[in-house]
C-alpha cells in the first residue's frame, strides 16, 4: 500500500499534472476493469457507454487520453474517432483502440479511423499501463 | 463471491443474455430485421469481449462460437431457421446456466468443458462448410499469439536445422505451444494425435508441466504434459487442426534466425583460417554454389561437437536458400573466424522486412533500447503515418501523432533533443504537406529502413505479449473499492428495503405530533406551543411523504421485466404444441413495486401456459370455426388508480359455463341447487377455486392437477386479486389487480371486542352498512341479513376472535355496524362495534414466537403509541 502510495506521489511529481482519460465501451465489466487498472495507475478515469456519448464527452472535458471499443450500440468507435479527428477542437487527442479481433485489416482500419494505437482483448493489466502512462506522456 | 469485477459480470452477462434472447425471438419472425441482428450480435460480442478477462474457458469457446454462427447470420451466408433458433437459445441457456453458477460458486460447474466442446460442435455443424476456412482468422486471434518463445534454445540443433531448411526454401514457421487441460483425456483428446496429424513438423518437445510425482502419488489420467512444437505449416491450418482446443493453445511465427544458435566446444585449427579466407571472397562474388563446396568438404574433416562444425551446419543451412542472405552468411563465417563465442540466437545482419522481434528483451533504437510496448507504439504512429490518407486528413492525424509521440518522449524521459528534433520535423511536416519529414525521423529512430508496414502491423497484432497471460490475474487486480458507473445505480435490495423500513418509522413518529399537539393544549394550556406543533407537523407530513414516495419510485420497476420471458416462452410452448400464436405485449413499461413485480412471475407463467395450453384451440378447429389459424396472446399491463392491472388475453375458445357447472357438480364443489341459480359469469369464476381444473387430461405443460388456485393464491398474497372472464367461442380474459406497492397497506379500522382497534385490509372491504337488529335473520346457530336481494351471513368479529360480546348498541340506535367483507369469492357481513378511520400503515408481519398465530397478518404502530392489529381475513373465515 505504501509502496503504491509513492508511486502514486512520484507519478504526480515527475508528470504533467494528473492525466485524465476517457473509456469508451459498452461493456459495464470492461469499463469496470479499465477503470481499476487504470485508477491503480494514478489516472482520472471517465466512462461513455458509446460512441455518441463519448463524443460528447471529449467535446465538453479536456481528456489526455481515449480509449475506445469499436462495437457499440448507437455509434461505433470508428464513427466516434472519425468526428474525434475532423474536429479542430479534439483532433489532437491521442486515441487507442480496442476490439477483440486481431486481425491486420482491423489494425489498419482503426489506425484510418484515427487511433493512434490498437490493443486487442482481452488486454492485459499492465500492457494497458504501459500503454496509457507512454500514451498520455504520465513518466513512471 | 469473487471479486467486485465478476460480481459485475454476473450482472452484466444476465443482461446482455436478457437482450440476445429477446433480439432472437425478433430475429425469428423478421429475419431481415437488421437492428436486431445487430443487438443480437453486439451482445454476444460484449459477453466474449468480457468472459475474456476471466479464465472461463469453456465459457469463452461457446459464446465464441456463437458470435461466429451470428456473424455468419449477420452476413447473410447463413439463414436463421427456427431449429437454429432453438441451438442458439439453449446455448443461451447453457450460458446463462454458467453465471448462475459463477455466481454461487465463482467458477463453472462440473462438465462445463464436454458441455461447451458438445455445444460448439453443434454451432459449427450450422455453418456453411466453407464457412470455417473464411472464418479461420477469428479463430486465430483468438488462439493468442505466442510472443514469448524462450524455448527455441531447448530444441536439439538437427530439429532446428531441419526446420530452418524448410524455412530457407519459403515454409512459414510456427512455434506451437499446447498445454492440454488436466481432464483433456476424459474428453477424448489426444495431444499426441493431434500433432502427429501435422504434415510438417519439425520438433515436437513433450515436457511435464510440473515436476513428476511419486509413483505412488502418480495420477496417470491427469495429463500433465507441455507440448512444444516448430512446424512449417501456414497458421490457418495449424489452427483448424487444433480448433477445439483454442484456448490451450497458442501459436507464434517464427522468423528463422531465431532458431540459429550455434554452440559447441572451442578449437584453434589453422584450417578455419584457411576456410575464412577462401570464403570471404565468394561471398563478396556471390559464388554460393562455390562456398557450399567448401563448407560440405570442411564439414567433413570437423569434429561433429565443435563450435566451428555448429557454425559450418548452419552455414550449409542458410546456403540452402535459393538466395542467400549475406548478413547471416558473413555472421557464421566472424563465428568460424573468431572460433570461440557461442553465437545465439543470431541477429539477422539485414533484418528481413517481415520480422519484428517479439522477444521481450529492449528493443534496440536510436532512442536507446526501448521495452516492445514503447517500440510497438513508435511503430504506430509510423504506420498511421504511412497510411494513404486523403490530404484533408493529413494536418488532423499529424496533430495526433505529433501529441501522442511528444507524450512518448516526455514519458520515457528523454531529452530535450529529441523533441526539439520531433517538433521540426512535424512543423515541417505541416508546412510541406506531406508526413515524409516526420516519417523519416520515426524511422531514424527505430533504426528502419524503407516502408515496413506491414511488418508494424504484425507487430501490433503480437502486442500482449511481453506478459505471460495469466487471465485470472485481471479480476484479481481489484482488491480495493472501485468506483460504480455513473448514471445508472445498481444497489442492493436490502439497501433500499432499509430505508423503507426508516420512512416508515418515520411517518409513525410523525403521526405522535398531532398527539402532543393536543396534550400542549389540554394538559399544559398552551394554545399557542399546540399550533406551533401542528404546523410543524404539517411541514414533516410532506416531507415524510415526499420521501417515502421517492424512496418507493426507487423499488418501482417496469412490468417488462416479467413480460419479457414470456416472447421465449411462448414460442417454445406453441411450438411444442404445433399452434401459431403471435404474443402482443402492451404497457410493458407501467411500473410497479419490485416485490409486485416478483410475486406477479409465477401466476402470470400459469395463465399465460393455460391460455395457450387449453385456450388456443389447434389450427385445425380454428379453421373448422373460420378463426384466422394465426391465434393471438395479450399481454397487457396499465395502472388504474392505485392498482396495476395485468391483463391476459386470448382469442382462444373460451371458457363454456356449462362444462365448468358439470364440473364443479362432479368434484363436488357446488351442489345442483346452487349450479342451477350460478350465472355465466358465476360459473366461470369457479376455475378460481381451490381444487378446481377443467383441464381433461393433464398435460406435459399446464394443469399438473393444480389449477388456477395457485395463481389466486399468489395474487392475494401479493395483496391483489384475480377476475377471469369468457365469451365461448370468442376467449378468455384473466385480469390481476394488484397495489402498486406492498410497502404500505390502506386498511379500515374498526372497533371491536370493547373498544380495542382492529384493521382490516382495505382490498376484502366491498361496503359498510348498518343494519337494524329486526333486519337480522337468525337461521338456527347462525345469523344472517339480506343486503340488496341477497343474503349474507353475517358474523361477529367478537365471537371470531374469542372476545367477550358487548352489550353495545353503536351510538344509541338499534343498528349494528357490519362491514361486508368479500373473502374467496363470498361475501359475508362481519359485526363491528363501530367503523373509525380507513389509514395507510406500514404493515410488520409478527416475527418469532407470535409469527404462528393464525388469523393475524401482523401489526402496525399508530400515531398515539399504540399497536393495531390487522386481521387476516381468510385465515379467520
Amino acid at each position: 500500500m505504501n509502496q503504491l502510495k509513492s508511486r502514486e506521489r512520484t507519478i504526480r511529481e515527475v508528470s504533467k499534472a494528473t492525466a485524465r482519460v476517457l473509456v469508451v465501451d459498452d461493456g459495464i465489466t470492461q469499463r469496470m476493469f479499465y477503470r481499476s487498472v487504470l485508477e491503480t495507475a494514478g489516472f482520472v478515469v471517465e466512462e461513455a457507454v458509446n460512441g455518441m456519448e463519448g463524443y460528447e464527452m471529449a467535446l465538453i472535458h479536456p481528456f489526455d487520453l481515449l480509449i475506445v471499443d469499436i462495437n457499440m450500440p448507437k455509434m461505433d468507435g470508428y464513427a466516434m474517432m472519425r468526428m474525434i479527428r475532423s474536429d479542430a477542437a479534439v483532433r489532437m487527442v491521442p486515441a487507442v483502440m480496442v476490439s477483440t479481433e486481431g486481425e491486420a485489416s482491423d489494425v489498419v482500419k482503426a489506425f484510418e479511423a484515427g487511433a493512434n494505437y490498437y490493443l486487442q482483448k482481452p488486454v492485459q493489466p499492465d500492457e494497458l499501463t504501459d500503454v496509457a502512462r507512454m500514451i498520455a506522456g504520465v513518466a513512471l | 463471491m469473487g471479486t467486485p469485477l465478476l460480481e459485475r459480470f454476473v450482472g452484466e452477462a444476465r443482461d446482455l443474455l436478457q437482450a440476445a434472447a429477446s433480439a432472437l425471438l425478433v430475429l425469428e419472425k423478421q429475419a431481415t430485421d437488421e437492428a436486431a441482428i445487430n443487438d443480437v450480435f453486439r451482445s454476444v460480442h460484449t459477453l466474449k469481449g468480457s468472459v475474456g478477462l476471466f479464465d472461463f474457458p469453456a465459457f469463452t469457446k461457446l459464446v465464441h462460437a456463437g458470435e461466429d454462427v451470428l456473424s455468419a447470420v449477420r452476413d447473410g451466408k447463413l439463414g436463421l431457421t427456427s431449429d437454429l433458433v432453438d441451438v442458439l437459445l439453449d446455448v443461451l441457456d447453457q450460458v446463462g446456466a454458467w453465471v448462475d453458477d459463477i455466481d454461487g460458486t465463482g467458477a463453472l460447474a462440473q462438465g462445463a468443458d464436454g458441455i461447451s466442446k458438445e455445444m460448439t460442435a453443434r454451432l459449427r455443424t450450422a455453418l456453411p462448410a466453407d464457412y470455417g476456412a473464411a472464418q479461420a482468422s477469428p479463430v486465430a486471434a483468438h488462439a493468442g499469439d505466442l510472443t514469448r518463445v524462450d524455448w527455441l534454445g531447448a530444441i536439439p540443433e538437427a530439429e532446428r536445422l531441419s526446420a530452418f531448411r524448410a524455412a530457407m526454401i519459403g515454409a512459414d514457421l510456427q512455434a506451437i505451444e499446447y498445454v492440454p487441460l488436466d481432464d483433456c483425456f476424459f474428453s477424448g483428446e489426444d495431444p499426441f494425435i493431434l500433432f502427429r496429424q501435422l504434415a510438417d513438423l519439425h520438433s515436437l518437445v513433450v515436457e511435464p508441466t510440473e515436476p513428476w510425482p511419486s509413483m505412488e502419488a502418480l495420477d496417470p489420467y491427469r495429463c500433465v504434459l507441455r507440448f512444444r512444437a516448430l512446424a512449417a505449416a501456414p497458421p490457418v491450418e495449424i489452427e483448424t487442426l487444433f480448433r477445439y482446443v483454442v484456448e490451450q493453445m497458442r501459436i507464434a511465427p517464427i522468423s528463422p534466425h531465431a532458431l540459429v544458435s550455434v554452440t559447441g566446444g572451442a578449437s584453434g585449427s589453422p584450417v578455419y583460417g584457411d576456410f575464412v579466407d577462401q570464403a570471404r571472397p565468394l561471398v563478396l562474388a556471390g559464388d554460393w554454389s562455390a562456398l557450399k563446396r567448401a563448407v560440405g568438404a570442411l564439414l567433413q574433416l570437423t569434429a561433429p561437437a565443435l563450435l566451428s562444425a555448429s557454425a559450418l551446419r548452419w552455414l550449409e543451412a542458410v546456403l540452402t536458400a535459393p538466395a542467400p542472405d549475406k548478413g547471416w552468411v558473413n555472421a557464421l563465417i566472424d563465428c568460424i573466424a573468431e572460433g570461440e563465442e557461442d553465437l545465439h540466437p543470431l541477429e539477422p545482419r539485414t533484418p528481413p522486412s517481415a520480422d519484428i522481434p517479439n522477444l521481450a528483451a529492449p528493443i534496440p533504437t536510436a532512442l536507446g533500447g526501448l521495452s516492445p510496448t514503447a517500440a510497438r507504439i513508435l511503430q504506430s504512429q509510423r504506420t498511421i503515418l504511412g497510411l494513404s490518407l486523403p490530404a484533408a486528413g493529413l494536418a488532423s492525424r499529424l496533430d495526433s501523432v505529433a501529441r501522442t509521440v511528444e507524450n512518448f518522449l516526455a514519458s520515457e524521459g528523454l531529452g530535450a533533443a529529441e523533441s526539439t528534433a520531433w517538433s521540426a520535423a512535424v512543423d515541417a511536416a505541416m508546412v510541406e504537406g506531406d508526413c515524409a519529414p516526420a516519417i523519416d525521423l520515426l524511422d531514424q529512430w527505430l533504426l528502419v529502413g524503407g516502408d515496413s508496414t506491414e511488418a508494424v502491423i504484425a507487430a501490433v497484432m503480437m502486442a500482449g505479449g511481453d506478459l505471460p497471460r495469466s487471465r485470472p490475474e485481471a479480476g484479481e487486480h481489484l482488491g480495493h473499492e472501485i468506483k460504480q458507473a455513473s448514471r445508472i445505480l445498481k444497489v442492493d435490495q436490502a439497501k433500499v428495503d432499509a430505508l423503507m423500513n426508516l420512512i416508515g418509522e418515520l411517518v409513525v413518529s410523525k403521526n405522535s405530533l398531532p398527539f402532543l399537539a393536543k396534550r400542549a393544549d389540554e394538559v399544559h394550556g398552551s394554545r399557542e406551543m399546540s399550533r406551533e406543533i401542528k404546523e410543524l407537523h404539517a411541514v414533516i407530513d410532506r416531507l415524510a411523504q415526499e420521501m417515502q414516495s421517492a424512496i418507493m419510485a426507487v423499488r418501482m420497476l417496469p412490468v417488462s421485466e416479467v413480460f419479457d420471458r414470456f416472447p421465449r416462452l411462448v414460442r417454445d410452448v406453441a411450438r411444442k404444441l404445433d399452434k401459431h400464436i403471435d404474443l402482443v405485449i402492451e404497457g410493458g413499461d407501467t411500473a410497479a413495486d419490485k416485490n409486485i413485480i416478483e410475486s406477479l412471475g409465477d401466476p402470470l407463467l400459469h395463465i399465460v401456459r393455460n391460455a395457450i395450453d387449453h385456450g388456443i384451440e389447434t389450427a385445425a378447429e380454428r379453421e373448422a370455426v373460420s378463426k384466422p389459424t394465426q391465434a393471438t396472446v395479450w399481454l397487457r399491463a396499465f395502472q388504474e388508480s392505485d392498482q396495476v392491472v395485468i391483463e391476459v388475453v386470448d382469442d382462444g375458445r373460451g371458457i363454456d359455463p356449462e362444462k365448468i357447472k358439470a364440473s364443479a357438480l362432479a368434484k363436488g364443489v357446488i351442489d345442483e341447487d346452487r349450479a342451477a341459480r350460478l350465472s355465466d359469469q358465476e360459473a366461470v369464476n369457479l376455475v378460481l377455486i381451490p381444487g378446481f381444473s377443467t383441464a381433461a387430461k393433464v398435460s406435459d405443460l399446464s394443469g399438473r392437477g393444480v389449477g388456477m388456485d395457485v395463481v389466486v393464491t399468489g395474487v392475494e398474497k401479493a395483496g391483489g386479486s384475480v377476475t377471469v372472464t369468457s365469451k365461448t367461442g370468442e376467449g378468455t380474459t384473466v385480469r390481476l389487480s394488484l397495489p402498486l406497492s406492498m410497502a404500505v397497506t390502506r386498511v379500515m379500522v374498526v372497533e371491536a371486542g370493547g373498544g380495542m382497534l382492529f384493521g382490516i385490509p382495505m382490498d376484502h372491504i366491498v361496503e359498510t352498512v348498518r343494519v337494524h337488529r329486526d333486519n337480522v335473520r337468525r337461521f338456527k346457530q347462525a345469523e344472517a341479513f339480506v343486503l340488496r336481494d341477497a343474503v349474507v351471513p353475517l358474523i361477529r368479529l367478537d365471537h371470531l376472535l374469542g372476545e367477550q360480546s358487548q352489550v353495545w348498541f353503536g351510538d344509541g340506535s338499534e343498528e349494528d355496524a357490519v362491514l361486508v367483507v368479500r373473502v374467496g369469492g363470498n361475501m359475508v357481513g362481519l359485526m363491528v362495534d363501530n367503523f373509525r378511520e380507513g389509514m395507510d400503515i406500514i404493515l410488520k408481519p409478527f416475527d418469532g414466537i407470535l409469527s404462528c398465530i393464525q388469523g393475524y397478518s401482523g401489526s402496525a404502530l399508530l400515531g398515539d403509541g399504540r399497536v393495531l392489529l390487522v386481521l387476516n381475513l381468510k385465515e379467520l373465515l
